[in-house]
């Protein structure tokens, strides 16, 4: 048994939406409900904790009730910051694993949770291979700094599993340190937890911008077109 | 694994044939319900459907007009509780009376669009609600619902919106993979047809059995080549 962690609290500052992003429509459907409906179909998932941009629970318990989710749904409040949302959301979990996802990444399906349950590691991700170099600079003064390597380097994306009590050290480290981190899987291995990736998929497009909506809604379509 | 199909006008026509044929076909079919107001046709031809069907169908009959939305959500509460999840649904019940524009009764142009496009509204969107999960749904819209005719301004006005509900359909319920197939009958010799054309003989057109059949062929795994539009019946 496990519960999802659901992040569904930014409030589309990029996406320059006119509502929060949670509510962007792809396909003409919110674009929440797709984590929704497939965390839904499996098993192993008894408990849903998400949360809700500051004055939209109830748009959010309505989306849970209209489309009937079975799988029984907790709500916390978004915090300032996704470190701080997810730990937030952490206070609410009742299983000791936990998949952590966001409703930004629409494409996810029910075989990727199950690819992460099924996993032998703890802590593990879906991470994707970079097609392009990534240079580090100085951006005070527009200064590059040096090389990385491509091969050692992984897009992170999600969802991710976690075993509870190592997800909470990743975060005391990083309350301890005065680190902010923008994803947990390279949190908790600054901590020193062992923390593995498995490869992702390139279609696991996270909707930022506006653009993203359209190519979104195009390969949802067209995955539908292939499962039908 | 065994399948319940819903269908509604089945007291005749279309939907009784319908009925028939997923009774007896190979879709894994062990539940066929009957939806249709009570009428002495019903009665009968239950009658004769039950004569009929093999040991491993269990048949139901829904008594309700799917024109009364009230009633018809507390028949879809019961029926869901009773069987569980409906796999095919077939909406096939439909109504007119075709009158020129200046004679059109409003009331009569709302129970037109309460049977025609609200019914199947009502059947899918309760059944969502309820956590239901269609293999197939099928609409039955109306070569009328393609091109409006003279003097069918109500019927032709409501095929046309079950032609592009089952579009949105189609889209939106992709996601559970659903398919959703909207049938256009052309002149089909039914009750209804008799209403829009009453000098017709019958016998000249296309019989109900023969749409039964494409409606078979839609819910089985033909069905998903040939299911992506409007998909138009007519001899």
């Amino acid at each position: 048994m496990i519960s999802l962690i659901l992040l569904n609290g930014g409030v589309g500052a990029r996406a320059r939406t006119a509502g929060p992003k949670q509510f962007v429509k792809i396909n003409g459907v919110p674009i929440v409900v797709y984590s929704l409906k497939a965390a839904d179909e499996v098993a192993e998932i008894t408990e849903i904790v998400l949360n809700f941009p500051p004055g939209h629970r109830d748009t959010l318990e309505a989306l849970v009730r209209d489309y009937a989710i079975q799988t029984p749904v907790k709500y916390a409040d978004a915090g300032q910051t996704r470190q701080q949302s997810v730990a937030l959301l952490l206070d609410q979990v009742t299983n000791d694993d936990v998949l952590l996802h966001e409703s930004a990444r629409p494409i996810v399906t029910a075989d990727d949770f199950r690819t992460l349950i099924n996993s032998d590691h703890a802590n593990v991700g879906f991470m994707r291979e970079i097609s392009f170099t990534v240079a580090p600079v100085d951006p005070d003064t527009s200064r590059v700094t040096g090389s990385l390597e491509r091969s050692r380097l992984r897009n992170v994306q999600l969802p991710q599993k976690f075993n509870l009590d190592d997800l909470r050290r990743g975060h005391e480290f990083a309350s301890a340190s005065g680190t902010h981190y923008t994803e947990d899987a390279t949190m908790c291995a600054d901590a020193g937890i062992d923390v593995f990736f498995v490869e992702g998929s390139e279609h696991n497009l996270k909707v930022t911008t506006p653009g993203d909506v359209n190519l979104a809604t195009m390969l949802l379509r067209r995955e539908g077109d292939e499962n039908v | 694994m065994s399948k319940t199909a819903l269908i509604t006008g089945a007291s005749k026509g279309i939907g009784l044939e319908t009925a028939h044929r997923l009774a007896a076909s190979d879709l894994d079919i062990t539940t066929v319900i009957l939806m249709a107001r009570q009428s002495d046709d019903f009665d009968a031809n239950y009658a004769a459907l039950e004569a009929e069907v093999g040991d491993g169908v269990t048949l139901v009959r829904s008594i309700v007009d799917v024109g009364d939305r009230d009633a018809l959500i507390v028949a879809i509460g019961e029926l869901y509780e009773a069987h569980g999840t409906i796999h095919y649904l077939v909406n096939n019940a439909g109504y007119t009376n075709p009158v020129p524009i200046h004679q059109v009764d409003f009331a009569d142009f709302e129970r037109t669009m309460a049977v025609n496009v609200y019914a199947p509204f009502t059947l899918v969107q309760e059944l969502l609600h309820l956590g239901n999960r269609f293999d197939v749904i099928v609409n039955i819209a109306s070569t009328a619902g393609i091109n409006g005719r003279s003097g069918w301004l109500t019927y032709s006005a409501s095929k046309a919106a079950v032609i592009n509900m089952s579009e949105v359909m189609r889209d939106e319920l992709k996601i559970y993979g659903t398919r959703v197939v909207c049938l256009s009958p052309g002149r089909t010799a039914t009750a209804l047809r008799r209403v829009l054309a009453p000098e017709e003989d019958p016998s000249t057109i296309m019989q109900p059995q023969h749409v039964a059949q494409v409606i078979e062929t839609m819910l089985g795994p033909t069905g998903q080549y040939v299911d992506q539009q409007n998909v138009i019946v007519r001899q």
